[in-house]
This record gives C-alpha cells, structure tokens and sequence, in this order.
C-alpha cells in the first residue's frame, strides 16, 4: 500500500490527497465478477475440453498455411482452425452469410459460453435483463477481399509512369467487390452480429489494441460490472490474420518465424534460438456476471475475475521498452487490483510471443515485479502450441488460467531446448505439471505498446 | 475503485474539420453555417455516385508538430496523421505541462475505423502479380518479388490502434490506453470509458478523441456500396440535411476531435480553464429498434448525471441525414424527453463537416463543450423543411443562446449500438 501511495498522486507534494486516495483504496469493490460461462475455438480444437487437453499433452497446432496459397511467402506455415462450420453451432447462420472469418469464429465461440452459463433459457423466459447485459469485444479488422482489391490496384497503375488512376479504380471496385462483404469487415459488425443475434441489449463495445485486445475487452468488460452499468457481459475476442495481407505485414515487420525447416517446432518462447512467432487464429469468449447475481439464478461459477490494469509503453510503435517500464506497472497495477502479493500468484500465462525481444521483457518484468517469487512461480506461453491468435490471445489464455485452477494442471511451455541468460524462470518447459493454482495472471502486451495484465482466482465463496 | 467523487471536466480541445483546422475558425465557422462539403478534390471521385465529401483542403500535419516529431509521419496513413496534428492542438490548448504530471496517469482513449489504405503503396506489388483473369492475383508471385517492393513497415500504418499508439508516444502517455471501433459512436463510448477510468482512480487525465479520413478512393468506392450515400452532387453545401424532410442521404468527411477530459480535482489545482463537465454517460443496443436503445441511453446518462428532463438546454444529435437513422433518433430522444414543460429542442453539426466515422463523436462533442463555455447553440445547417416522424424540435436558421445549463450528446450506428453522454456548463 506504499508504493501505491507514492506513485500514485497526480502532484509530488500531493500528501493529503495521496492519503485520501490512500483511504479509498482500502474499500473493497461491493461488486464482484465471476465468470460463469466460456468458449473457444482454437487450431487445438473448438471446445474447451479438447482445447485444453491438447494443451496438456504439448500438442502443436502449426502446419502448412491452407487459408490461401503462402508457399513462396518468407514463413509458409501457421496454427490454423480446420474444418470450422458455424452451422455446427448455430443451426440458422445466416446473418454471418457474408461476414469474414473473424465474426464467425466469435460467434461460435459466444455460442458455446452462452450456453454454458446457461443464462440462454433466462433470458428467453424474461427472467435476465437483457439491457443489462453487454458486449466487450476485443475482435480484429475485417479482412479485405485481397484478390479483388490488388487485381483492381494493378488495373488502375501503370507501373511505367507511376500514375494512378482514381477513376478507374473506383469504377473497377464497384463492378467486383461483393456489396455484402465489404460492408461486414466494417470493425463495429462483430459485436453487432453477437448482440442483434442473442439480444444482449446493453452497452456495446468492441477495442482493437493488436495483441492485447481481448484481454483489455475482458478488464474493462469487468469495470462496467463493477461500475453498474451491466450485471453480465459476453467479453473477449476473436482474429485472424492468416491471409495474404496479414503474412504479408508480418513477413516485412519481420517478426514471423521462418523456421520452414521445423514448422512445429518454430514457435519456441523463451528458449535461446526463438525467431519470431507463428500466427494462429481463432475466439475466445467468456460471460463475465455480477456474483450476487450469478448466485441468485443458482450459476455454475468456474472461477472470479480480480485483476486488471492496463498502461502504455509510450516508447515505439516497433519495439517495447527495452526495461519494460508499461509491462512491469502493468503487472504490478493488476496485482494491487485483486489486493493479491506476487507469492499468492500460482501460475504466470505468459504473453511469451517467441520473438526476442518480448520474451526478454517479459521475463525482465515479472522478476521485476514478483522479486523473489519469481524464482518460484510457474510460467508457459501456450502460443508455443496454438501460435499467436493476436486479438484473440488474450481471451483464450485467460480461459486456460480457469481451466488451470479447475484440473490442478499447468500447460507446458513446448520447445524449450535452448536455456536463455536473460530468461530464467521457471517455464513449466514441455511437459505439463500437476499444480494447484489459486491465482493466476495472464499478460498480454500489444504491438504499438498497450499492455494489459488479468489476475483470475479460484472462487471460493 | 469506484470513486463517485472523482468528477471529469473538459480542459483542452482540439478540432480539425473541413470547416476549420484551429478551434475558433471551427467555431465561428458553426455558427456562421459554413458547410465544408465540397467536389471531391483529393482524387478523381467522376466514377462513384457520390462525388461530394467534408474534405479538409490544406492540412498539412507537418504544420502542427514540432520538427523532432515530423519524421515519425512517413508511418503514418492520413488518418493518424490528422490524430497527431490535432492532439497537438488539444495539448497546447489544455496548456498541461507535462513536467508537472504524473506521465503513468495521463491515459489515451480513442474512436477509430478501418484505417483506409493508399492504394500506391502496393500497386508495385499488385502489378507484378496481376494475373490475365479478372480478380487474380498469383500469389506465388506476390510472395517473392510482390514482397520485394512494400515497405517494410507497411501495415503499421494501418493498424487502428496506431492512433492512439502514436499519440501516446508523441505525448509520453503512459497511462490506459485503448483504440474503440464502433464507427460514429466510437468516440463518444470512448468518452465513457475515460470517465469509468478516471473513477476507478486509473488516471488524472485522458485524451479522448477520434480521427478518420473517408475521403480516400478505396473508402469511397467500398462505402458506395453498402452506404446510403446523397448523389447531390450538383449543389454539395444542401446535400446533407439532418431530420429535414427533403433529404438526400450520408455525406462522409475526414477530421479529428480531442477533448482533454481531467479530473476536477486535478484540473483546479493546475488552474485550467474549463469548457464544460461530463456529469453522465449511457450505452445501450437495439438491433432493430434503435430509438429504443437511444431512449435508454439517455435514461441512463440523466440518471447518473442527476438530470430532469427540464434541466437540459438541448440534445446535440447524431443528425446522419437519412431517413432511417433520422426517424430512431429523433423518436428516441422524444420518447426520454417524454412529459418535459417544453419540446426537447435538437441541433446536429453534421451538415456543417459531414459524417466522420470514428471521429464524429468527438468533433461534435468539442462542439457542445464550445457551446457550453460561450453559451451559444449552433443551429442546424439545412434545415426547412420539417419532417413529421421526426417528433423534435430542430434548432434552425441561427444560433440560439444557451438557456440552460446542461446539454445531451447522443451519438449511434446504424448497426444499433448507441450512447449518451451529459454535460454540464462549469460554473465559475
């Protein structure tokens, strides 16, 4: 609490003001949120069960891209989700007939968490509020019709002279692209489809901070509970970037493994011989509920939501801060959110991306912040088996913290082989471990600088 | 932490706009009606259907930085640039030294869309790769010598998070910092989520803006399609015509709105000047029925702001001009108006600088912090002739003085997510 004292006056000499704030700390929220319902759809299978023993047993997800033809491209693999169909979740899709992949998946993913929190029956029944029940999505652009678009490009340039004609391009454009698909990549159609198609009438969000937006969905989903403007929310996210133009600004950042030899084994966090990560794709969606309200229909609590902070790097739109200064008030502003000490913490999902740089920093922050925890506390990036699901990330990782504290086991960090100086914490490397977490944080920390940080506990009462 | 005494005021703004680039040309240009709608100059707009757009002429962001910064705009798409250049107008009119705040508590809460590309920057590659069949590209191709000539950094200047990102850095903002996408209400739920932070005592200060371009070819030709845009072409000033009964449908545009939202507490011990207070905020969604999800969410914002439906001067609209949107507003804003002394009366700036996607909210929400500090409502451009499902008083022909001391901002999507927000003129 004196730390928090210090760092936190808005002014140096603002002592009477840091002890009133001092003072508000110590109340505890008189709103608590629980998570009541969850679902994914991940290359590691789209359910929860299957996701997560996959995750057990150190399974990849990683093969040759199949989206679309990447055979040329500098890294022509990735985790893909195979024979996806909505229908299998939602008999009557046709609202997402001409929506890109990324609606879809949320769909199918909020399906499976509705269903599970069993407040579908309520609220058909008129027994839940559905104007207190919002959406906070952390779900990617809309994926442009590549072939289309770059055929129309060419069409209208003439590379001799490097003139462009608008006129043509736009006369080309309106003649090929599909009326209906290019108004879904719009970014507010993910979270309308969800709400229009289950009635979930309150507060509709939907945030787009790269790799850290479902978590940020998830925290600031949390603070309108808190807050009372909702009683429930279906928060978390959904992406891909498997396609042409996502391979290719990743391709040219040059932050993709091209680890071709060795798909399988290209996503390696923390070990010594990382280049880059590997893009997955997929959803990831929790229903986050007022306790006293989920106690009173009787729900089944899988666990509570504690913490969340979120900071900014500040420092630039490529690299993080080389010292990890938004990463480590990060963490440390989630922990003092759920009121739990870096010991308490049973478990660490790392954002643990498999590129040098985030890996070092993110292992530099957690020491920084958890002292001499740090040595004790377990750690793994799940993105060593299912890639990098960027705006979905966070939502599934946070997923396989409740699904940590429910079966006492701890998902493995694979391919970690190669030890790294500057990497040395416990990275539960590629076997899992029979483990009894508490508490659990996951990090997620995006590119351009946002990071965000959620501690979920076991419920206990 | 929940900390209801931890009250937002609006201590800084900054507005570009096809009416003006600085805050009192934009304001002056309100009340004089000055419409910034215009042909199309930017590219040649002769093949789409709507040619007309609230297009800012001149705007060069290297005016507005300082020489240190300017380089960082090559990665920059015109729509983060006109996020640069304006929240430099928002921090220099906020007068906020950043030497004497805390850096960790000054947060960036931004609306944003699709980042529109520029189609050049990959005509090399598609060039390379166009196939003889219509639509086909030879990827195969494209991975090699299509790679070869983009730019390294290409989609960085896409990302919509780039906004806030780039503005963060520029300003050291190292507190909360989140990019909200739902298109003409994006803003103004930005505007919510700041007051949510500021009480949850997270930050002192947030940057709550927007900035989107749409005059850009490949915006056009796509929202040409899925858009009811106006083909008004022949008379661009009258196109755009809020709750009027001849309308013509959308006219978009491209700008940037920031307001400085600061902690009273805060704002008083650095002696600020401020516009306005924020005292409520509302967030609703009705698929189908959106003047529902407008009614709640003024509801809600009054509640919370303590408001009676007698205390508010006037509801600053959406106003999208189409016959549709129209008809939900002006029925939703009615329907929370129900059993006030006096019709609730509405003005909308969209005629005056168009529809800006992810920047509307927070352009028109500058717009009632103005009104609020100099206690003067604009009137609605191009209103003459009223439309009966349109149940609301519209404020035309010139602007009124303000009568009372609370003004109501509503904003939505066509998609049906909706919100309100309440502010209140600061009495000194």
């Amino acid at each position: 609490m004196s730390d928090r004292e210090q760092d936190s006056g808005g002014f140096r000499d603002g002592t009477r003001k840091s002890l009133k704030r001092q003072a508000s700390m110590s109340r505890k929220y008189q709103r608590r949120i629980v998570i009541t319902g969850m679902g994914v759809v991940t290359p590691l299978g789209d359910d929860i069960d299957t996701m997560f023993k996959a995750l057990l047993e150190g399974r990849s997800g990683v093969g040759p891209i199949r989206n679309f033809d990447a055979s040329t491209f500098p890294t022509n693999f990735a985790a893909e989700v195979h024979g996806f169909q909505l229908s299998s979740w939602i008999k009557d899709c046709s609202r997402w007939e001409h929506s890109g992949i990324n609606s879809k998946f949320a769909a199918a993913a909020a399906k499976q968490a509705l269903a599970n929190s069993g407040l579908i029956e309520g609220m058909n029944s008129g027994k839940v509020d559905r104007n207190r029940f919002g959406v906070y999505l952390g779900s990617g652009e809309g994926i442009h019709d590549f072939h289309n678009l770059m055929w129309e490009t060419a069409n209208s340039y003439d590379p001799s002279t490097r003139k462009f004609d608008y006129a043509k391009f736009c006369k080309g454009g309106r003649e090929s692209f599909h009326v209906g698909s290019e108004a879904d990549q719009e970014l507010h159609t993910t979270a309308m489809h969800l709400a229009a198609y289950f009635g979930l009438n309150g507060p509709n969000f939907n945030c787009l901070t790269a790799c850290a937006a479902s978590s940020q969905a998830i925290g600031e989903a949390m603070d309108l509970i808190r807050i009372g403007d909702c009683d429930m929310v279906l928060a978390g996210g959904s992406h891909s970037m498997i396609h042409p133009l996502g391979v290719t600004g990743f391709n040219l950042l040059t932050a993709l493994s091209t680890n071709k030899a060795n798909p399988q084994g290209a996503s390696r966090p923390f070990d010594k011989e990382r280049d880059g990560f590997v893009l997955g794709e997929g959803a990831g969606m929790l229903v986050l509920e007022e306790l006293e309200h989920a106690k009173k229909r009787g729900a089944n609590i899988l666990a509570e939501l504690t913490g969340y902070f979120s900071t900014a790097d500040a420092f630039r739109v490529t690299d993080s801060h080389p010292e990890g200064r938004g990463a480590i008030a990060c963490i440390d502003g989630a922990l003092k959110d759920a009121g739990v000490t870096p010991s308490q913490i049973g478990y660490v999902n790392a954002h643990g991306t498999s590129t040098q740089v985030n890996d070092r920093v993110e292992s530099l922050a957690v020491k920084h912040v958890f002292g001499e925890a740090a040595k004790h506390v377990p750690v793994s990036s799940i993105k060593s088996m299912m890639g990098h699901l960027i705006a979905a990330a966070g939502a599934v990782e946070l997923i396989t913290c409740v699904e940590a504290m429910r079966t006492g086991w701890l998902p493995p960090t694979i391919n970690y082989e190669h030890p790294d100086p500057e990497c040395d914490l416990d990275y539960i490397p590629n076997k899992a471990r029979q483990s009894k977490a508490l508490h659990c944080l996951s990090n997620s920390f995006g590119f351009g600088g946002q990071n965000t940080s959620l501690v979920v506990s076991a419920f206990t009462g | 932490m929940v900390n209801d005494s931890r009250r937002g005021v609006v201590t800084g703004l900054g507005v570009l706009s096809s009416i003006g680039s600085d805050l009192d040309t934009f304001w002056q240009g309100l009340l004089a009606g000055k419409s910034g709608i215009k042909r199309i100059g930017l590219f040649d707009p002769s093949e789409l259907p709507c040619q007309i757009a609230g297009e800012m002429t001149d705007f060069d962001a290297k005016n507005f930085l300082e020489k240190k910064d300017r380089k960082q705009l090559r990665v920059m798409a015109r729509t983060i640039q006109l996020a640069v250049a304006c929240a430099q107008s928002a921090i220099t009119n906020s007068k906020v030294e950043k030497s004497a705040i805390n850096l960790t508590r000054f947060g960036v809460i931004f609306g944003a869309g699709m980042v529109a590309m520029e189609l050049p920057e990959t005509a090399d590659a598609a060039a390379v790769c166009q196939m003889p069949e219509r639509g086909k590209i030879d990827l195969k191709l494209w991975g090699t010598k299509g790679l070869e000539v983009i730019q390294p950094l290409w989609m960085l200047r896409y990302l919509p998070n780039m906004l806030a990102c780039q503005v963060s850095i520029l300003h050291d903002a190292q507190g909360p910092n989140n990019t909200i996408t739902q298109d003409d209400v994006a803003g103004l739920l930005a505007l919510g989520e700041a007051l949510r932070i500021m009480r949850r005592d997270h930050a002192d200060l947030l940057m709550v803006g927007g900035a989107e371009s749409r005059v850009n070819p490949l915006s056009m030709t796509r929202q040409s399609l899925f858009l009811p845009l106006s083909t008004h072409n022949a008379d661009p000033s009258k196109a755009l015509r809020p709750f009027d009964s001849a309308r013509t449908g959308l006219v978009l545009g491209e700008g940037s709105g920031i307001l400085l939202v600061e902690e009273i507490g805060h704002a008083k011990k650095r002696g600020a000047e401020i516009y306005a207070e924020v005292n409520g905020f509302g967030a609703a969604f009705n698929g189908t029925d959106q003047a529902d999800a407008i009614e709640r969410s003024i509801r809600i914002a009054m509640a919370q702001a303590g408001v009676s439906v007698d205390d508010v001067d006037h509801v600053n609209a959406s106003g999208m001009g189409t016959d549709k949107e129209d008809r939900f507003e002006a029925r939703g804003i009615a329907a929370a108006f129900k059993g006030s002394k006096d019709p609730i009366e509405v003005t909308t700036i969209k005629a005056h600088v168009g529809h800006l996607g992810g920047s509307s909210a927070t352009v028109e929400l500058a717009s009632v912090a103005l009104s609020l500090r100099h206690g003067v409502v604009p009137a609605t451009l191009n209103y003459n002739s009223p439309d009966a499902s349109c149940p609301v008083r519209v404020i035309s022909g010139s602007p009124r003085p303000l009568r009372k001391p609370f003004v109501v901002k509503t904003s939505f999507t066509s998609a049906g997510q909706c919100a309100a927000a309440v502010l209140r003129r600061h009495d000194v």
